[in-house]
C-alpha cells in the first residue's frame, strides 16, 4: 500500500541524512505528485538541511537519493533541491519525472543552478 | 486565573472552545486582513456578521471577546485621512457588536481607540514592552491593558518593575516559542502584518524567517530551552505580578489549544513541552522535551540569570540532558533517543 511505503521511506530516507551530516534534519513532509503540464515525481520538504550539506556531501547524498527513487518506483529525469534564493535553506528535495514542456527549461545551460532556487542533483540529458 | 485563548476564527471552532468555558476567561481572534490585519499568521477572515455572531456567542455563554487588530507595520496607510477614515469606521463596527477589547500594537491606534471608543484597548506583545518606561508611556496613551514582551518573560527585575510602575492589567503570553531576542521578530511580524493585512499583499513562496529559525533550532535545541516560554507548572510563580495569561495559537486545531487550556488551567502537563509551544510546531515531531524534567529550573537557575550564556552553559548542559530526538517517525519502529546522538561532536 502506498501509504505504507511512503512512511517507511520518509523515516528510513530522514535517518540516513542525518546519519550523514551529523544533525536531527527534519523531513517534515513526502509527497507524491503529479503536474497538469505531465511532469510526475516526489517531493520531501525538509528542515534544516543546508546548502552547504548538498556541496559537502553530494557525493554520499546521490545515492541515498536513488535509493529513494527506486523504493517508491519514480524514474527521474531530474533531481533537484529547491533553496530559499539568498539563503542556506533547502526548502525541499524534488525527485521529477519531466514533461516534454518543462524539459527544456531544465535542460538549457550547465549551470548546477538553472535558477537562484535550484540545485540540480542529477540530470538525465536526452540524446 | 484568567485565560486568554485563541480561537481559529469560524464559529465552529468558537463552539468547540466553549465546550470548555469555565476554564476561558476570553476569546481572542483576528478580524478581517482587509483593514488593519494582524502581525501573525491567520486561517480565517471573519466578516463582520460572523464577529458580531461569535461575540454574541461567547457572550450568551459568559466569556469575553477580544478582537487582535495588531499589525506591526500598516505602511504609514494609518495615518492618510482614507486609511483613518476605514479603520475608525471599522473599529466603530466592531465597537457597535459589543466587542469587549481590541489588541492593537501601534502606539496611534492604542490613542485613537482609548480615546473614541468604550473598549478596552490592549497593547499587543508585537508592541515590544519590555521596560516599565515603555508600559508608563503606553498606559498614559490610554491602554487598559499591556501583554508584556515575552522576551523579558523571565527578567523578574522588569517584570517587578513594569508591575510597579502602572495600573493597568498586565499580561503574560506564555508558550510562545519563539527564540529568546530573536533577530527575524521585527521582519518577520513586519512580514506578516503584510501578508495577512490588506491588498496588496506579498506573493511570498516561502517564509525565510520560519524556515532559518527551525534551522538554527535543529542545529541547536539549546535555543528552544532559553525561548521565554513559561511552563503551567511556573505559573504560580508569576503570581505576584499578574493573573492574567495568554495562550498562542490561533493557527491550530481546537484539540490543540484545548491541551493547552487545560494544562495551564490545572498548572500543569505531564508530556512534551513542545506540544504546549506554539511555535515552532514543525518541530514537537522531531524533539520531546519532558515537561516535567524541566520541574524546579525556573525558581532554580532562570529567575535569577545574567543571560550571559558563553559564560554559563547551563541551558547547553540542561539540552543535553533533558532534549531526545524522535526517530522512524510515522513506523513501527519510532523511537525516542539523546539528541546528543545526531548532534556532531566539537
Amino acid at each position: 500500500m502506498i501509504t505504507e511505503e511512503l512512511l517507511i521511506n520518509r523515516a528510513g530516507f530522514e535517518e540516513n541524512i542525518r546519519k550523514l551530516i551529523g544533525r536531527p534534519v527534519l523531513l517534515i513532509e513526502l509527497d507524491v505528485f503529479a503536474l497538469p503540464c505531465g511532469c510526475a515525481g516526489i517531493t520531501a520538504n525538509m528542515r534544516g538541511l543546508e546548502v552547504d550539506d548538498l556541496e559537502v556531501f553530494e557525493p554520499q547524498i546521490l545515492p541515498l537519493v536513488k535509493e529513494m527513487a527506486i523504493k517508491l518506483g519514480v524514474k527521474p529525469t531530474v533531481t533537484f533541491a529547491r533553496l530559499v534564493p539568498g539563503s542556506s535553506i533547502v526548502a525541499s528535495l524534488n525527485w521529477r519525472a519531466l514533461c516534454p514542456r518543462c524539459y527544456p527549461e531544465f535542460a538549457r545551460g550547465e549551470s548546477k543552478m538553472p535558477r537562484p532556487d535550484l540545485y540540480l542533483l542529477q540530470f538525465e540529458r536526452r540524446k | 486565573m484568567k485565560l486568554f485563548v485563541p480561537s481559529p476564527g469560524h464559529i465552529d471552532s468558537l463552539k468547540e472552545l466553549l465546550t470548555e468555558k469555565e476554564k476561558i476567561y476570553s476569546i481572542f481572534m483576528a478580524g478581517s486582513p482587509d483593514y488593519i490585519g494582524t502581525g501573525r499568521s491567520n486561517l480565517a477572515s471573519p466578516q463582520l456578521e460572523d464577529v458580531a455572531a461569535q461575540t454574541e456567542y461567547a457572550h450568551k455563554n459568559g466569556v469575553k471577546m477580544e478582537l487582535v487588530l495588531n499589525s506591526s507595520c500598516m505602511g504609514g496607510r494609518q495615518l492618510t485621512p482614507e486609511g483613518y477614515r476605514i479603520n475608525h469606521w471599522y473599529i466603530e463596527k466592531l465597537n457597535d457588536i459589543g466587542i469587549d477589547s481590541i489588541v492593537v500594537a501601534d502606539p496611534y491606534l492604542v490613542e485613537m481607540i482609548a480615546k473614541d471608543f468604550d473598549m478596552d484597548v490592549v497593547v499587543s506583545v508585537l508592541a515590544f514592552v519590555d521596560s516599565p518606561q515603555k508600559a508608563e508611556f503606553f498606559e498614559d496613551l490610554g491602554a487598559d491593558s499591556i501583554v508584556i514582551d515575552s522576551n523579558v518573560n523571565r527578567h523578574f527585575d522588569v517584570l517587578h518593575a513594569i508591575k510597579d510602575s502602572v495600573d493597568c492589567e498586565l499580561k503574560l503570553l506564555v508558550n510562545e516559542g519563539c527564540l529568546y531576542r530573536c533577530p527575524f521578530r521585527y521582519a518577520h511580524f513586519n512580514f506578516f502584518s503584510h501578508a495577512f493585512g490588506p491588498e496588496p499583499r506579498p506573493n511570498v513562496l516561502d517564509d525565510y524567517y520560519y524556515l532559518k529559525c527551525l534551522e538554527l533550532r535543529i542545529e541547536n535545541p539549546e535555543l528552544i530551552i532559553k525561548s521565554p516560554w513559561i511552563r503551567p507548572e511556573d505559573i504560580k510563580i508569576y503570581k505576584d505580578i499578574t493573573d492574567v495569561y495568554k495562550i498562542g495559537g490561533r493557527t491550530h486545531f481546537v484539540d490543540w489549544i484545548l491541551n493547552c487550556v487545560n494544562a495551564y488551567y490545572n498548572e500543569s502537563y505531564d508530556g512534551n513541552l513542545m506540544d504546549l509551544l506554539d511555535c515552532p510546531k514543525d518541530l514537537k515531531d522531531l524533539y520531546n522535551i519532558p515537561n516535567k524534567s524541566l520541574d524546579g529550573i525556573l525558581e532554580k537557575q532562570w529567575k535569577n540569570c545574567k543571560k550571559v550564556c558563553n559564560k554559563c552553559g547551563y541551558c547547553r548542559t540542561l539540552t543535553k540532558k533533558v532534549a531526545q530526538v524522535y526517530s522512524n517517525g510515522g513506523t513501527e519502529l519510532e523511537k525516542c533517543s539523546p539528541w546528543e546522538i545526531y548532534a556532531v561532536k566539537t
